[in-house]
């Protein structure tokens, strides 16, 4: 019994270690500046990948077998101090076990993929270490028991997410875009951070066993009030709204599409645009508390379903089409988990995820398919019929386009509203700042606003 | 207000409205000039600049539009490194390039030539001042001689400083208040003393305080390392004493001439940021070939009424910059502008006047280059878009363009400069915040002097006499040799390289066979792609008695081209020409119920695909899908892990709906007029004979037939590959040359067709037969057409040639997979073939296949003079007999005519792309993203991105292609004089040229408007008994040989 438990702990913990372990191979011979081969680099993430899509099979079956629904593995507790304490646990549930598996084979697909289309890239281990970053990020949002864990992944994931976006800095805009990610990543895991804490202060504990209930997934009941459910429940929405790029943060998904094929694949049609949907789902006995607050979630799901529908009908590249129609997707299954549809929307996201990353893997392959479908049906490709379009007037009709080829002007709105607002406090800091130093030190107290940039190579120009 | 005077000013006074116009349309020509990407032709990067020579062209092609000219120095070095050039290169191309002035000795410091090969052989650092000190300060450039410097050198400045500083120091110790006198024999004028003086005492004192470093009581006993060191330490400071003292160089001001460029230098915003973000976004959607399911409103109005109705509506983006706009747009609606106008009161508000048109208006079409490309490409050759643009679509863009970056720049200079005032005063403004740029500091001007010095064994006594004159002619001299310079030459000899090894080998090799052979077997005429080259020699190889040609691969049939299932007409032949004749490819009745059916069916099956296509991105639809959408892992598993047995599967379900492959080319005409329509479909029976008549005079075929004649076309097929039309052929203008083989096959079997070419002397044998083929250049796959209608009477050759084609490909695919990394070295033949096709089917595959990478050479001449000469799948080959041409060359003409511009356009892009491949090239193929069914782009948004991608041109060595011509060097000025498009690309150093002669095989060399002897270097071709094992585990560029199993065998039993 003893030896049976012991390996079943193994087993739940090789889930999360092999890609940890990835991570660590693969970032130790970076660190010292010594890279792997591109061959081994393959093998290895196909290893890591594989063995913790074994495992978690593993785990399914000592699961089905015991008849078990839910499975915790304590780690560690951190920190006891009085009533708070925070731990690290593994939870394997019914929620968590399918989306680690969607995680790991999406993954490993993905990375036999990346390993011949990274091939010969400079940055191709770059590539894989965040992506090996990625999947421990992956593993361990997926599999956590308290919420500190869950935010540690959380972070993961979207630390990688920033750096392959700004994977060709070569250029500019992949380095802005990927500080346009991140930023908004911010905001999501400010608010993601203040649940967490607010939840502490409620309960003693970020455990999901005192939090939701003992009942496994999606059973759970929460210990919290109508009042405290809906300020923790708003909360984890922004969280979930910004990692998923809901209204009114979708700006930021179409623009991530800097990074090569392969990351954008997996991260923007498969499984890092579907982690807000994943986080309302874990923390869903919180929010059936609430009516008022699965109003908000079904609007929020609906109107961003609407937004991208809309914006998607007007793009004309590929992948930013692409990724409206995920987005379209995943405020439909953000509005399923507000309407309590769990299954449902568990589902709808094992779906979309795959069928979503197919298409991507296939948008250069564009120009080919509609050339063989236009010789299939033997004419150019049919397009939207336009028959309501007599009913709109005309002024209406471009108002609505502008408005979906603009992305509905979040973007200049989340900046106006948000941004500017922010800097303009900081920047009015910093000049008093400025103010108040060069008073003390009677002079110019700033030795960096004399320093200019370097002017670069005068090579060519000799 | 200003706006509305002006307006005033527009209407009533003379305006040069005309005279814009035309400075648009120039500066039109500099844009990039590919179409749109599904029909990818081959072209000079940069074509409006032929009229002048290579040369000048680049240098100020990489000025206009910010690009390389030349491959950056240290990769000419890394192939100085590897022996693709040689430092004897170097010497020859340096002396013709400075002829007398070469000669010259720079003071007594050696001759200009000397001086130069220096500065070419070893590489010097010209780091920031920053940088340098950080170098200077870290490493050990200041203790150890650098490793270049001859150990003569080393030990020659060792010695002289020893005695030096011993016997300037027995002199201190001996009388302490003389300083050195080793100047006294130095002629100096007196002003100069007084200044030479300073720097003796400075110097002085630096050696005093080095000594004192040193230690300089135990100077007897210092090390040879510490005396290395002293010795760097005082060479440095002679050098930074000896330009101390010069002017600066005065670097020529960088031409910021547009507002943005200045106001990004001077406050580090980009106001072109703002702008391109809505311009991008707007051109995609004009140009929108049918992607988006909604297109854009109002579209056939034009390009500049589009936008206004767009964006001149109230409620529009509330971007703070952009919130003028439809105050803006209105003003001008309501002034009755044009866009013409519009442009011309914007130039005006921008403050820039009628003189800085001409470099003003180039510049901001060229910001956003790609996209106005593709509109001026659209508005020009609209014939080949689904959608082309309307007339004057780039002007309408350049209107747009401006509206919104005087927007922008207002914006941009409020929120930085706090500028509030009229745009045109911005430029004024913003010049005085940008800094100067800094010329080349003392430090490192010494620092060259020094590395040179170390080199070139310059002691330090010797550079201590200089006087400041001598120093300021020494710097001079070494920056007259500029990074520009250097590259520029170190591009000429990297080229001579080449030449050198391919003349050599075509020297000795054109001799050795006598004649075609008497009697061939079998004759097969290929494409004259140096794809096809390796593809000939093993065929020749595997069946000595075949005899093989090359023609240009659309096979004179010019014709717009139906397949029985596509659904348009495509042209197929090069892009110069505008074919006059229309063909369908039609089901031989009997199995048209069949493909009756199957169309439905492909129809059906198409439409409902594209129907999931679409839905898969919408609401409802989405949602359904999604839920069967696990289902989707299926494929996508499947198609990464295993591509090749996926394409199987794939491949045999859908041979259920695939087209019948027993059909036939409708080749002729019962109308008069050739058109699209049934009855005009074809060509005239004389049409037909005069085309087969054209191939075969052009190839030299017109006795001597086999029984059995090949016509290999050739085409590419590959997955998740938006350049896939870039491995096609460019002889058919970037599409699959197949059905120009199989046309022109079944012209020359018509008996019609023959009594009429007998008529004209030209006797095709009764059993002769002709038949098409397709070569596929990426899976290295052929397809033989019209294979039922063979006579059995040809059955066995044919057996025979099918199965020798099949083990050609073998070894075609097993020769190119020596250059893929991925393949290992010791496949064997199958394996090989089995990799290619895998890598054609692969979704994750980024080089399907390498192109036209590595092309070098194009040999227009008689198959004998080359055959069994192993080139390397480098070498264009058009056949040519001058034996049988007139006194007028008319043949040479006409095949010239389609092999240069095709074969040079084919190069230079290339050439281009490799040597920039940001710049000039589209990038790195991995962040691509298509773009309105027209371009790529890369990532979210960005330009759109003309030229090659890197992944198809890493292999490739950028030099300009050798002609080389079976001919005498007369007919080739006479056919150079004649035809100005042949004459600017070789008089003006595009190409390179050399003729052999018909007779002799000896060689002239083009050079300065003349041929010259050319003579061998040396007659060491090697010999191998078969290209694979010259081949044979070797990756890299792979030298010339002769393959000869007979003469190999013989040699071994002797």
């Amino acid at each position: 019994m003893m030896t049976s438990e012991f390996s079943v702990y193994l087993l739940g913990l090789s889930v999360v270690g092999a890609p940890i372990a990835l991570l660590c191979i693969l970032g130790f011979f970076s660190l010292i500046d010594r890279p792997l081969s591109e061959r081994a680099t393959d093998k290895l993430v196909f290893l890591a990948i594989f063995t913790g899509l074994l495992s978690s099979l593993g785990m399914v079956a000592v699961l089905l077998h015991h008849g078990v629904w839910r499975f915790t593995i304590e780690l560690e507790s951190l920190l006891e101090i009085d009533r708070y304490h925070f731990s690290v646990k593994l939870l394997f549930d019914s929620l968590s076990l399918p989306f680690v598996l969607l995680a790991f084979v999406l993954c490993a697909t993905i990375g036999r993929f990346a390993s011949r289309y990274l091939h010969r890239e400079p940055g191709y281990n770059r590539f894989f270490v965040l992506y090996a970053l990625f999947i421990a990020g992956m593993a361990v949002t997926a599999l956590a028991g308290t919420i500190e864990t869950l935010f540690a992944g959380w972070e993961l994931v979207g630390l990688s997410s920033a750096f392959l976006v700004a994977f060709f800095h070569e250029r500019p805009m992949p380095a802005r875009n990927g500080l346009r990610v991140w930023t908004v990543y911010r905001i999501s895991d400010a608010a993601f951070l203040i649940a967490a804490i607010v939840m502490h202060h409620m309960t003693g504990g970020g455990d999901f066993n005192t939090l939701l209930g003992k009942s496994p997934w999606p059973e759970g009941h929460a210990a919290l009030s109508e009042e405290q459910a809906l300020i923790v429940g708003l909360l984890l929405l922004v969280a979930a709204a910004g990692k998923s790029a809901l209204v009114p943060f979708s700006g930021w998904l179409p623009r991530a599409m800097e990074g090569p094929t392969p990351s954008s694949a997996v991260f923007y049609g498969a499984i890092s645009v579907h982690l807000g949907a994943f986080l309302l789902l874990r923390f869903s006995p919180i929010l059936e508390l609430s009516p008022v607050l699965c109003l908000v979630i079904v609007a929020l799901g609906l109107i961003t379903a609407g937004y991208a529908a809309l914006a998607g009908r007007v793009q004309t590249d590929i992948k930013t089409a692409l990724s409206f129609a995920s987005l379209t997707q995943v405020g439909l299954i953000v509005a399923e988990i507000g309407l309590g549809l769990r299954y449902v929307a568990l589902v709808h996201i094992i779906g979309h995820a795959c069928l979503r990353t197919l298409q991507f893997l296939r948008a250069p392959t564009l120009l080919h398919d509609y050339h063989t479908l236009e010789n299939a049906i033997g004419a150019h490709l049919p397009r939207a019929s336009g028959s309501w379009r007599g009913l709109v007037p005309e002024s209406v009709r471009l108002w609505w386009y502008r408005f979906a080829l603009e992305r509905g002007y979040l973007d200049a709105w989340l900046t106006d509203y948000l941004a500017r607002p922010f800097l303009r406090v900081f920047q009015g800091c910093d000049a008093l700042e400025r103010k108040w130093t060069d008073w003390l030190s009677g002079g110019r107290s700033r030795e960096s606003d004399r320093l200019k940039a370097s002017s670069g190579s005068l090579d060519e120009l000799l | 207000m200003t706006a509305l005077r002006d307006k005033h000013s527009v209407r009533d006074k003379h305006y040069p409205l005309a005279s814009l116009e035309q400075v648009i349309e120039d500066a039109a020509h500099l844009l990039p000039a590919q179409g749109p990407i599904r029909v990818f032709i081959h072209h000079n990067t940069l074509h409006a600049f032929e009229d002048l020579p290579f040369d000048n062209a680049v240098q100020q092609g990489a000025r206009i539009f910010g690009c390389h000219p030349y491959l950056p120095e240290d990769r000419y070095r890394e192939k100085l490194a590897r022996g693709r050039i040689k430092a004897a290169d170097l010497e020859a191309v340096l002396h013709d390039d400075l002829g007398r002035r070469g000669n010259e000795p720079i003071l007594h410091l050696g001759t200009r030539q000397e001086l130069r090969l220096a500065m070419l052989l070893y590489p010097f650092r010209l780091a920031p001042t920053a940088e340098l000190r950080w170098f200077v300060a870290r490493t050990d450039a200041l203790k150890c001689f650098r490793d270049a410097a001859p150990p003569l050198v080393r030990e020659a400045f060792v010695e002289e400083t020893r005695n030096w500083v011993m016997r300037d120091l027995q002199r201190r110790k001996e009388n302490p208040t003389q300083t050195t006198d080793s100047r006294r024999d130095h002629q100096i004028g007196e002003q100069q003393i007084g200044e030479q003086q300073i720097g003796d005492v400075y110097i002085q004192e630096e050696l005093t305080a080095l000594l004192e470093r040193f230690g300089e009581s135990s100077i007897d006993r210092w090390s040879v390392e510490t005396w290395e060191t002293f010795t760097l330490q005082i060479l440095w400071r002679i050098c930074r004493d000896g330009v101390q003292s010069m002017k600066t160089l005065v670097l020529p001001p960088a031409p910021a001439l547009r507002h943005r460029d200045l106001l990004l230098a001077a406050t580090g915003q980009d106001s072109d940021l703002l702008v391109h973000e809505v311009l991008i976004r707007f051109c995609a959607a004009f140009l929108d070939q049918g992607f988006s399911h909604w297109p854009l409103p109002c579209r056939e109005r034009g390009f500049y009424r589009a936008f206004a109705a767009l964006y001149g509506q109230k409620g529009g983006p509330p971007d703070r910059w952009l919130r003028g706009l439809c105050k803006e747009l209105a003003r001008i609606e309501v002034a009755g502008l044009a866009p013409l106008e519009s442009i011309f009161e914007s130039l005006q508000l921008l403050g820039v006047p009628e003189h800085e048109w001409e470099t003003f208006i180039p510049a901001t079409l060229l910001a956003l280059r790609g996209w106005a490309g593709m509109i001026h490409q659209m508005e020009t050759r609209g014939d080949r878009a689904a959608h082309a643009a309307p007339p004057g679509s780039l002007v309408e863009f350049l209107a747009v363009r401006l509206i919104l970056e005087r927007l922008a720049l207002a914006h941009v200079a409020k929120e930085t400069l706090g500028f509030r005032e009229p745009v045109h005063r911005l430029r004024q403004v913003a010049r005085t915040g940008v800094r100067k740029l800094e010329s080349l500091s003392v430090d490192q001007r010494a620092f060259l002097v020094f590395h040179l010095a170390q080199i070139r064994g310059w002691l330090p006594g010797e550079l201590f006499r200089l006087t400041k004159q001598e120093w300021s002619t020494l710097v001079q001299e070494i920056e007259s040799f500029s990074g520009l310079e250097r590259r520029r030459i170190l591009q000429l000899a990297f080229e001579r390289r080449y030449r050198i090894l391919a003349l050599d080998a075509l020297a000795s090799h054109a001799c050795r066979n006598s004649g075609p052979a008497s009697n061939p077997r079998i004759q097969v005429i290929y494409c004259i792609d140096e794809r096809e080259e390796s593809f000939r020699r093993h065929l020749e190889e595997l069946a000595p008695d075949v005899e093989t040609f090359g023609v240009a691969g659309f096979f004179n049939v010019a014709m717009y081209y139906k397949g029985a299932g596509d659904a348009h007409f495509v042209p197929l032949c090069p892009v110069v020409i505008r074919p006059q004749h229309w063909v369908v490819e039609n089901v031989v009745s009997g199995m048209d119920e069949t493909h009756r059916r199957r169309a439905i069916v492909r129809r059906a099956l198409g439409r409902l695909w594209h129907q999931i296509h679409v839905a898969s991105r919408t609401f409802a639809g989405g949602a359904v899908l999604a839920a069967l959408g696990a289902v989707a892992s299926i494929p996508l598993v499947a198609r990464v892990l295993f591509p090749r047995l996926t394409a199987r599967i794939r491949q045999s379900a859908s041979r259920l709906v695939q087209v019948s492959s027993i059909t036939q080319l409708q080749l002729e005409r019962s109308q008069s007029l050739p058109g699209p329509s049934p009855g005009q479909v074809g060509f005239t029976l004389r049409e037909m004979a005069d085309i087969v008549e054209r191939v075969l005079r052009d190839i030299g075929l017109t006795a001597n037939f086999s029984r059995l004649v090949i016509l290999v076309g050739h085409g590419s097929v590959s997955l998740n590959n938006p350049h896939e039309s870039a491995h096609d052929c460019g002889a058919c203008g970037g599409a699959v040359g197949g059905p120009n083989a199989r046309a022109l096959a079944q012209m020359a079997n018509d008996p019609r067709v023959r009594d009429l070419l007998k008529r004209r002397g030209l006797e095709l044998p009764a059993e002769t037969i002709f038949l098409g083929v397709l070569h596929n250049t990426c899976d290295d796959s052929v397809v033989f057409y019209d294979r039922e209608q063979l006579p059995s009477s040809h059955e066995q050759e044919f057996e025979e040639i099918r199965n020798v084609m099949e083990l050609t490909c073998d070894c075609n695919a097993h020769e190119r997979c020596r250059r893929f990394e991925a393949a290992p070295l010791q496949l064997s033949l199958a394996a090989a073939r089995r990799h290619v096709e895998g890598r054609s089917q692969d979704l994750a595959e980024t080089r399907p296949e390498y192109g036209h990478a590595t092309n070098a050479v194009c040999i227009v001449g008689r198959r004998h003079r080359t055959r069994g000469l192993y080139m390397d799948r480098r070498a264009f080959l058009a056949s040519y007999d001058p034996t049988q041409d007139d006194a007028d060359h008319a043949i040479l003409t006409r095949v010239l005519q389609a092999v240069v511009p095709v074969c040079a356009g084919i190069n230079l892009e290339y050439y281009f792309s490799y040597v920039d491949p940001a710049g000039w090239g589209c990038g790195t193929k991995l962040p691509h993203n298509i773009t309105s069914l027209l371009g790529v782009m890369d990532g979210a948004a960005s330009d759109l991105r003309p030229g090659l991608p890197w992944q198809m041109v890493e292999i490739h060595e950028p030099v300009r292609l050798l002609f080389v011509i079976e001919t005498t060097p007369q007919a080739m000025l006479e056919i150079m004089d004649r035809n100005p498009s042949i004459g600017k690309l070789c008089r003006n150093d595009w190409v390179q040229l050399a003729t052999m002669d018909p007779d002799s095989a000896e060689l002239r060399f083009f050079r300065k408007g003349r041929f010259e002897l050319y003579k061998p270097e040396s007659n060491d071709l090697p010999r191998a008994p078969s290209s694979v094992d010259w081949y044979r585990g070797k990756r890299d560029h792979l030298g010339f040989a002769a393959i000869d199993m007979e003469r190999v065998q013989q040699e071994e039993k002797d």
